[in-house]
């Protein structure tokens, strides 16, 4: 991989960030409705409304707001206040990040730790009672709505059994113990769904791998099963697989979204919502920008990461 | 105000039948449905931070449990004879959560910036007629108005707009997050969208109290999950709970269920500016096609009281007017003289913010089909909900008014002509002069036959059409003791202390 290759990619990434801000700048404002009726709800004066988005700075022209907010985030980092809570938006990003990356981690560990056992059995024996079964939980996970999940699983382990905390969010810093008993429900809600996606690709991902002379004339030569599947068949399918997650960010994302507020779990999908609800512009765009980048940057070390899984592919 | 308060808990107690004395601290972690939407008072209007600030913030006078009015800030109050001043006597020795001492001028800065127009508050016209305010001494506040104001002293006490604050928070920004009151409990935490952390102000001017360290309250959105957090024990006071579940949460014993009549309707607002609605007979129609016990058990799941009037029968000022009794062949005949026999076509306007007026509007489509009229649901989410009504898109909302003391309340900014809430387009020039005389009379005697005239009228013409009086239900743990659910739907927790 060159490093001219690498910095093309970066300019594209750039580009791709730049494109999506001014994207979410000219829609976001055309919502019906406005931060300041939403503060002054039904006692909204037009007054008080002209006054509140002077004050909100949303009577200035769009170019120019465009211009201010941006350029906030490029020389200072700063994504400007919120228009509701009057806060600094960078604080309220800063304090919310850890809570979901936290979430979308332990999520895709779930995902994985379901899909990759799943489709290695299902995929060993194709037609299966067994690929059978495996078949029909993964159609099962995918088709329960995410929101659903969140109150089965709440039902059973924390009204039921009792063994875990129906919400809320506790930081790794409380100690480990509070912090795995909180995040395991809505992890779990989100893992057991892309895990089931995750499952269906796996699964064909090793059977077209299997299917290969390779892995034939490796069975031919004597090598012992065990040896063929593990440096033959899993190695090769790493890159499907790989793929596969990298993908699979997007629909963790838009579930961590839902399952932030089911969970009362305070990360940046709560803030989006509650961005969108309140019309509370400048949060909603840092909440849609951050979204961005984490997609195009995990998009990115994805596609590096072939390099590292099979030698044959580079990048020039 | 310390003796009414431990004389008003010595009953609760009393009729509760414990005799356990009050213990002091805990934390009692409270759980609410919508979060605040911003903290600073005179701009927000959301009930979720006024309950917060109920917490956090006194008001110069405030109302009892039986709505009356009794001192705060303020220990004594004269109103003019000819109503054009108010005095106030403010208590002495109060201070602030940071320790500043509580004077005068601090109402006259608090006061003077609701009112001014570049603050863009929404809650200026509860001060309506003030001309200035004054501080002659330390402790002496003297509002003097151009015109009588008869629900001022109303206002003063039941709404958080109007409370007291350092308006040092208001130079640098952190009223919207932290307002610095005299109440019982400071805000120590403010993380939105997620939790607000109260603990006791050292500082507090009651003796004793609050007996509790702190408030954790937590944003729990979900209905469902707030009920499951409840029944778990992972919260101990929940602000709204599900009316779908207030009968299963009634039988358990490790959850008890909290209610009042609140002083909050439920009503369709009707556009009257064009189209069939303008005409009175077509609104008539409709409040007789409608089933108000099939809404109020759809909408609330029966923990309501069906009404035709406004003001509930809590207050000395329900009239208990009921002209409409559920007749659809009363509809269809008032809808054929209006000259739509064969009904129009119309559209309802619910919020998905408040669930109720979904599942009402439901109900009121299959009532007005009953008759002929095709209403078709138009359901929005706040911020487009608050902006169609204000600009008068629409043919019909459901919506509610809540938190409403006087009769002016109930009926002045909605209805006279031109007002500020009057969303409907209405305009009868005898309710305007009503609603203007009504308001400068001071005895209630002489308002109340003028208030049962336009209270008569406003249902006759049915630019409102009233569905029903809702219940203020709280759900906590059994040990959550000195807490009741109130009608003016306040939630204070300086009486509030866990037995445990």
């Amino acid at each position: 991989m060159s490093l001219a290759y690498l910095l093309r990619r970066l300019g594209t990434l750039l580009l791709v960030l730049f494109g999506v801000s001014l994207v979410t700048f000219a829609i976001i404002p055309l919502l019906p409705g406005s931060p300041a009726r939403v503060t002054l709800g039904v006692q909204a004066t037009p007054e008080a409304v002209a006054t509140l988005e002077r004050q909100m700075g949303l009577d200035r022209p769009l170019p120019v707001q465009y211009v201010s907010w941006i350029g906030g985030i490029i020389t200072r980092g700063d994504f400007g206040t919120s228009l509701i809570s009057r806060q600094p938006i960078r604080g309220e990003v800063t304090r919310r990040l850890p809570a979901t990356i936290t979430l979308a981690l332990v999520a895709l560990a779930i995902g994985l730790a379901i899909a990759i056992p799943a489709g290695y059995v299902s995929a060993l024996k194709p037609g299966s009672a067994r690929d059978l079964g495996v078949s029909v939980m993964s159609q099962l996970g995918v088709s329960v709505p995410d929101f659903w999940m969140g109150i089965l699983l709440i039902l059973l382990f924390s009204e039921t059994l009792g063994w875990l905390p129906s919400s809320g969010y506790r930081p790794l810093s409380d100690g480990f113990v509070p912090w795995g008993r909180h995040v395991l429900l809505p992890a779990a809600t989100v893992g057991i769904i892309s895990g089931s996606i995750m499952a269906r690709f796996v699964r064909s991902a090793l059977l077209e791998v299997l299917g290969q002379d390779y892995v034939r004339t490796a069975h031919a030569k004597g090598v012992p099963r065990r040896t063929v599947l593990r440096k033959h068949v899993m190695r090769n399918a790493a890159i499907s697989i790989v793929t596969i997650v990298g993908l699979q960010m997007a629909t963790l994302l838009s579930a961590v979204v839902v399952v932030e507020i089911i969970f009362a779990w305070p990360g940046l999908g709560q803030l989006a919502l509650t961005a969108t609800l309140q019309r509370d512009y400048p949060a909603l765009q840092a909440a849609v920008l951050l979204a961005a980048v984490t997609f195009t940057v995990v998009n990115l070390l994805t596609d590096l990461s072939y390099t590292f899984l099979d030698p044959r592919i580079s990048y020039a | 105000m310390t003796r009414i308060r431990t004389l008003a808990l010595a009953l609760g107690l009393a009729l509760t039948g414990l005799a356990a004395a009050q213990t002091s601290g805990g934390t009692l972690v409270a759980a609410w449905e919508q979060e605040p939407v911003g903290l600073d008072p005179h701009i927000t209007s959301a009930r979720s931070s006024y309950q917060v600030l109920e917490n956090v913030l006194d008001t110069l006078i405030t109302l009892d449990a039986e709505q009356n009015l009794v001192p705060s800030l303020a220990h004594a109050w004269t109103v003019a004879d000819d109503g054009l001043s108010v005095t106030f006597e403010l208590r002495e020795g109060v201070r602030f959560s940071n320790g500043t001492e509580f004077t005068s001028q601090h109402v006259v800065t608090v006061f003077e910036r609701l009112l001014d127009p570049e603050t863009g508050s929404g809650n200026a016209w509860r001060m309506a007629g003030v001309t200035s305010i004054d501080a002659p001494d330390a402790t002496t506040v003297v509002l003097t108005l151009d015109a009588p104001n008869p629900s001022l002293l109303g206002h003063l006490a039941s709404s958080n707009a109007l409370a007291i604050f350092d308006p040092v928070g208001a130079l640098d920004g952190s009223i919207n997050t932290r307002p610095i009151g005299t109440g019982p409990f400071m805000i120590s935490d403010y993380q939105p969208g997620t939790r607000v952390l109260l603990e006791r102000n050292p500082h507090y001017w009651e003796d004793g109290l609050p007996y509790l360290d702190a408030v954790d309250i937590r944003i729990i959105g979900d209905e469902t999950v707030r009920r499951s957090a409840l029944v778990t024990g992972d919260i101990d006071w929940a602000f709204s709970i599900p009316p779908q579940a207030v009968e299963e949460l009634d039988a358990r014993d490790d959850v008890l269920v909290d209610r009042a009549a609140a002083g909050a309707y439920y009503y369709i607002g009707v556009n009257t500016a064009e189209g069939p609605l303008a005409d009175e007979r077509v609104r008539r129609a409709i409040a007789f096609a409608i089933n108000r016990d099939n809404i109020a058990a759809a909408a609330e799941f029966g923990n309501a009281q069906v009404t035709q009037d406004p003001i509930p029968p809590s207050s000395a000022w329900n009239f208990g007017y009921a002209p409409y009794g559920y007749d659809p062949e009363r509809a269809r005949e008032l809808l054929a003289e209006a000259g739509f026999a064969d009904g129009f076509e119309m559209e309802i306007m619910p919020t998905s913010f408040i669930e109720a007026t979904i599942r009402a509007a439901q109900v009121i489509q299959a009532d007005l089909a009953a008759v002929g009229i095709r209403a078709s649901i138009r359901t929005l989410e706040w911020a487009e909900w608050l902006q169609e009504q204000g600009d008068g898109n629409y043919d019909t909302f459901v919506c509610s008014w809540n938190g409403l003391i006087d009769p002016d309340d109930f009926f002045y900014a909605q209805h006279r002509t031109g007002e500020v809430f009057n969303f409907t387009g209405y305009s009868n020039p005898t309710v305007d002069e009503l609603l203007d005389e009504a308001r400068m009379l001071p005895e209630f005697d002489a308002r109340r036959p003028l208030y049962e005239q336009i209270n008569r009228t406003i249902v006759d013409e049915a630019p409102y059409i009233y569905l029903y009086n809702p219940l203020e239900i709280h759900a906590y743990a059994p040990d959550v003791m000195g807490f009741a659910a109130r009608a003016d739907q306040a939630v204070r927790f300086v009486t509030t202390w866990l037995d445990r």
